[in-house]
């Protein structure tokens, strides 16, 4: 841009442009009208600079997405915010936590709400995040190249579990304490190394003081930590591997001329690559060959945004309605009939009522080692970028069944077990 | 998609406006405003106008840590008018809190002092609830989890309506104010002397435990059943028992509303340690075992020499005996049969085992109830009387009329009532051990019982004959195996080391290293191996069934075994004749006591 004249600095004028000019300084570019402007709103900003400057239309339509990877992230950051301001008050000890619970319901400011939503924003990052993985797995977009970035979600699946888990101890009361003790025994029956971990994560033969400080810690530093680098790498991760999965149909037909093919030897000189020639991709597009794609800003900022009102309307309307459960404080020599694990560790328990070994461990190894191998085992180009495609019938239906099974087996458990683990019925 | 956008955000500003005024339109702080309007209105000068107008709602809160864990009352935020005398005929929450002078309430220059004064007391100690909370629905109690809503005020949601409308009444109070005042006599607490006395008066001592005042074993411990649970729960746990728990064995005693109170009230007040006990006086209370305190309360029954029999029957059947025992129709399921008492147990024996159970069965569970001991001769009076039916001729209706309910109907030893006798009842399906007995043997644990145990002796129900047919029928049915001849063993024909203190000495070093493991240190037949093993190792302790056997059994079971259970052949394993010798004197070294009922005197 060619220098403007600079006004004659009067210190009344600057005044009056400080607002004007800290905007400014912050956010360096206009509201965009063309689309370079779009394209610097992108990537001149911090926040959007993760995203791509233009987005595929695929990655837009919400039935593809349904926006359930959004939808986790948003609860997650939900949670990270809800989950600071609850520290403010908890303290991990078992003399005090269940008294900070009742404070916080009952005196602290907006203590009820910060609550509820941290409650209910988990159980729905549980749900959301199983989703998601359902929706990767249903339109097949863990091939190539996105194997290892399949892995990274299913560990995050994993670690949304474990630090689901970890934070369900920590009102020390009667719900919490039991569905611990009877998860903590679910860990116990694996083979080999389960007493010890056992052990080691109650730090102790029974869920005390010990357990809660270890949970705590788990879960407050150890687990976002370990979530939050995670969730980095998988959002990395789609960057690189090229956006989001699409069918092969969803991109015009370019033709390109054959690159000829040069014979590398040692001895010829060495070629020098540009910036562009290092990144990996189906190409790099230059000039104007035709795609498919829109520009970010506004298309994928503002359905964004939406996904993150709704999110948090959701969550705000749940945690008005319904207050997050506290029961009886903590008492160890009375277990409630039957004690239940938290609700997506019910199949499990189920499963363990028939086999210990089998439902506790068995099965669910079994289940996520064939997750986490699923991108390799499973290694036809075919069915990407579509629910349900023909070509992957076979993984499909063997997914699903496992789906289906589990879901049979939670709401078994949640619904149809009684006192001493014996079939009612809920009505 | 924009217009969306904006409904959602209006949304959640709407929301962001309902939580704030939520937030900020707090009942209590309404509760506050009305109490200074009307303070100022009572006011009489002006300086206590301007203070009251000067003040402004905040959280009040008494913090108590004189009672037990620290308390934090929040409870004067809504009644701040507690302490107010002026306020005595408004409305609550903003009223007075009554003075009463049962409560130790006193006038001095025409004011109400407070005995038990709130900065000292707070609220909860007395009247249950949560002290933190800060709206009705949650410092009450009525949340369906929350262990202690206000006693007597508040009932819960999920409470069973047929008498959660009996749960209220200030009398449930009392429950509380026995925590300090433990004595019996104390006016303030009548229910709670009153519920005492019925826990003697039904029974409930002989099956329930309470530190300080009884030993049951058979029911659980109920030393801090008033802290485990609410009203609700204790009332319908009295009322009827299966209600709430399906395998309950408690009987229903169909008492009274006004008995189930006071026992409800009563068993409230038990939670464990009192505010006003120090460790040592809790400490003489479990050496004394409350003697005192039940014979204070328990009112015997004159018994009439004449109607003996008579009145025994009905002591019988008020004491609920059939709560556990089967007397004809009646059957509580879990002890013996009496309905042939007379013919299998005599007046000794039976007087005997009233007074102290233990004294005839060393390991009967039946607790030692705390009759009169004319009450125990009337009820041993009438259940002498007791000769059952005409025995069966046939082997099979003899099982099922006698055997059945203890060696169960696969004859495996797990009769309906087995699991609470100690030692089991035999598991006669074990081939090894029937066929390794020679059946006159057998025939003599029928008909003349086994001592110390729970097998009577049949012998003036059943003749030779009978028992021999039950016994075939036992062979064919359960053990299955034809008897063997069976070999005799080369054992001495007495012991030949002579009884003396030294002989008992090796024996008992024996004993340690090469019993003890099953058998236990003290041969209590409870060692570390015990657990596994079935049939239980024999309680060598048990002086009755000791002593009811003679050495050349003693040295046959220990240098031979005992087939079909886990006792090996001990000559194998390197112990001679003078070994076992020394091991039989040790052994009735430990079971030298008086045989015959220690009240034996009494009955004649």
């Amino acid at each position: 841009m060619s220098p403007v004249t600079p006004p004659k600095p009067s210190p009344f004028a600057a005044l009056l442009e400080l607002p004007g000019n800290v905007w400014k300084s912050i956010f360096r570019n206009p509201l965009p009208s063309n689309d370079l402007e779009r394209s610097a709103t992108s990537f001149t900003n911090f926040f959007l600079h993760i995203h791509p400057v233009k987005v595929h239309k695929n990655s837009l339509r919400p039935a593809y997405t349904f926006g359930l990877g959004l939808i986790s992230f948003f609860l997650f950051v939900i949670l990270i915010v809800t989950g600071i301001l609850l520290m403010f008050y908890y303290v991990p000890s078992t003399t005090q936590a269940y008294d900070q619970m009742l404070d916080l319901r009952g005196t602290v400011a907006f203590g009820t709400l910060l609550r509820n939503m941290h409650r209910w924003s988990a159980h729905a990052m549980v749900a959301v995040v199983f989703l998601h993985l359902c929706r990767v797995f249903l339109t097949g977009s863990y091939k190539k190249p996105r194997e290892f970035n399949w892995v990274v979600g299913v560990i995050l699946f994993l670690l949304t579990l474990f630090m689901s888990f970890t934070g369900y101890l920590l009102p020390w009361d009667q719900l919490a304490f039991w569905a611990i003790t009877v998860g903590t025994a679910i860990a116990g029956y694996a083979p080999i190394v389960g007493k010890d971990m056992q052990f080691l994560l109650m730090g102790g033969t029974s869920v005390g003081q010990e357990a809660l400080l270890r949970f705590y810690v788990l879960h407050v530093a150890v687990l976002p930590s370990v979530l939050v680098l995670a969730i980095a790498i998988h959002f990395w991760r789609i960057r690189k591997d090229g956006g989001l999965s699409r069918s092969e149909d969803a991109d015009p037909v370019i033709s390109l001329e054959a690159i000829p093919t040069v014979k590398a030897s040692v001895l010829e000189p060495k070629k020098t690559y540009g910036l562009q020639g290092l990144v990996r991709g189906p190409l790099t597009k230059v000039g104007q060959i035709p795609d498919n794609t829109v520009f970010s800003w506004p298309n994928l900022f503002l359905a964004e945004l939406f996904t993150f009102v709704v999110t948090l309307s959701a969550i705000l309307i749940v945690s008005l309605l319904f207050n997050a459960p506290l029961e009886e404080p903590v008492n160890a020599l009375h277990p409630p009939n039957p004690a239940k694990a938290p609700w997506y560790f019910l199949g499990l328990q189920e499963m363990v009522s028939y086999s210990a070994f089998w439902g506790g461990i068995g099965v669910p190894t079994i289940f996520v080692l064939l997750l986490l191998g699923t991108p390799y085992l499973d290694r036809g180009p075919k069915g990407v970028g579509k629910w349900f495609s023909r070509d992957r019938l076979l993984a499909n239906t063997i997914f699903i069944t496992f789906v289906v099974a589990n879901i049979i087996f939670v709401i078994i458990g949640t619904f149809f077990r009684g006192a001493n683990w014996s079939f009612v019925t809920p009505w | 998609m924009r217009l969306a956008l904006a409904i959602g955000t209006f949304f959640i500003l709407v929301i962001h406006g309902i939580v704030f005024y939520n937030q900020f339109g707090h009942p209590w702080e309404r509760n506050q405003n009305t109490y200074f309007d009307q303070a100022k209105v009572l006011a009489k000068t002006d300086t206590e106008k301007a203070a009251l107008a000067a003040r402004r709602p905040r959280i009040e809160q008494i913090v108590v840590s004189n009672f037990g864990e620290t308390r934090v009352d929040r409870c004067t935020t809504c009644h701040i008018a507690a302490d107010d005398p002026r306020f005595s005929s408004h409305a609550e929450p903003v009223k007075t809190h009554p003075y009463s002078a049962t409560l130790g309430d006193y006038q001095k220059d025409g004011k109400w002092e407070r005995r038990h004064k709130f900065a000292e007391f707070g609220c909860t100690v007395c009247h249950d609830g949560q002290g933190r909370g800060l709206d009705a629905e949650y410092s009450h109690g009525r949340d369906e989890y929350w262990p202690d809503p206000l006693l007597g005020f508040t009932t819960q949601e999920n409470w069973r309506k047929d008498f959660a409308p009996k749960l209220k009444g200030k009398e449930y109070m009392e429950a509380n104010c026995a925590q300090c005042h433990t004595d019996t006599a104390f006016a303030g607490t009548a229910l709670v002397t009153r519920g005492r006395a019925l826990f003697f008066a039904t029974n409930c001592y002989g099956c329930h435990r309470i530190e300080g005042l009884s030993d049951g074993t058979i029911g659980p411990d109920l030393s801090d059943v008033g802290r485990k649970w609410k009203l609700d729960y204790l009332w319908g746990r009295i009322a009827d028992p299966k209600s709430i728990l399906a395998t309950s064995i408690m009987p229903k005693f169909n008492l009274k509303d006004e008995d189930i109170k006071a026992l409800v009230v009563f068993l409230k007040s038990r939670k464990g340690r009192n505010f006003a006990e120090t460790e040592i006086q809790r400490f003489k209370v479990k050496l004394t075992g409350g003697a005192e305190l039940v014979q204070a309360t328990i009112k015997p029954v004159q018994i009439n020499p004449k109607e003996m029999v008579k009145q025994g029957e009905k002591l019988v059947l008020d004491r609920a005996c059939t709560a556990c025992h089967k007397l004809g129709e009646r059957d509580g399921g879990i002890a013996p049969d009496l309905s042939q008492e007379g013919l299998i147990k005599d007046s000794e024996w039976i007087y005997d085992h009233f007074k102290n159970p233990k004294s005839t069965m060393p390991d009967s569970i039946m607790p030692a109830f705390r009759f009169t001991d004319d009450e125990f001769k009337a009820m041993t009076a009438y259940l002498v009387t007791l000769k059952g039916v005409t025995a069966p001729p046939a082997g099979e209706a003899i099982y099922k009329n006698y055997c059945l309910r203890c060696h169960g109907e696969k004859g495996d030893g797990h009769g309906p009532i087995a699991e609470h006798l100690d030692p089991y009842p035999r598991d006669l399906t074990k081939a090894g051990f029937m066929n390794s007995k020679p059946e006159a043997r057998l025939v003599n644990s029928v008909r003349n019982g086994v001592a110390g145990t729970s097998m009577p002796a049949w012998g003036k129900l059943l003749n030779e004959e009978q028992a021999k047919a039950v016994l075939s029928y036992v062979q064919s049915s359960f053990t299955k195996e034809p008897r063997r001849e069976v070999k005799p063993h080369a054992i001495p024909e007495k012991n030949p080391v002579a009884t003396s203190k030294e002989s008992a000495n090796r024996g008992e070093a024996l004993f340690v290293n090469r019993c003890a493991g099953c058998h236990g240190k003290k041969g209590d037949g409870k060692g570390p191996n015990s657990l596994d093993i079935l049939p239980k190792p024999r309680n060598l302790r048990n002086s009755f069934f000791v002593n009811s056997v003679d050495d050349k059994r003693l040295f046959d079971s220990i240098e031979y075994g005992v087939q079909g259970t886990a006792m090996p052949s001990w000559i194998d394993y390197g112990l001679t004749h003078n070994d076992v010798g020394d091991l039989v004197n040790f052994i009735r070294s430990i079971n030298q006591k008086p045989k015959g009922g220690q009240h034996a005197a009494a009955i004649q």
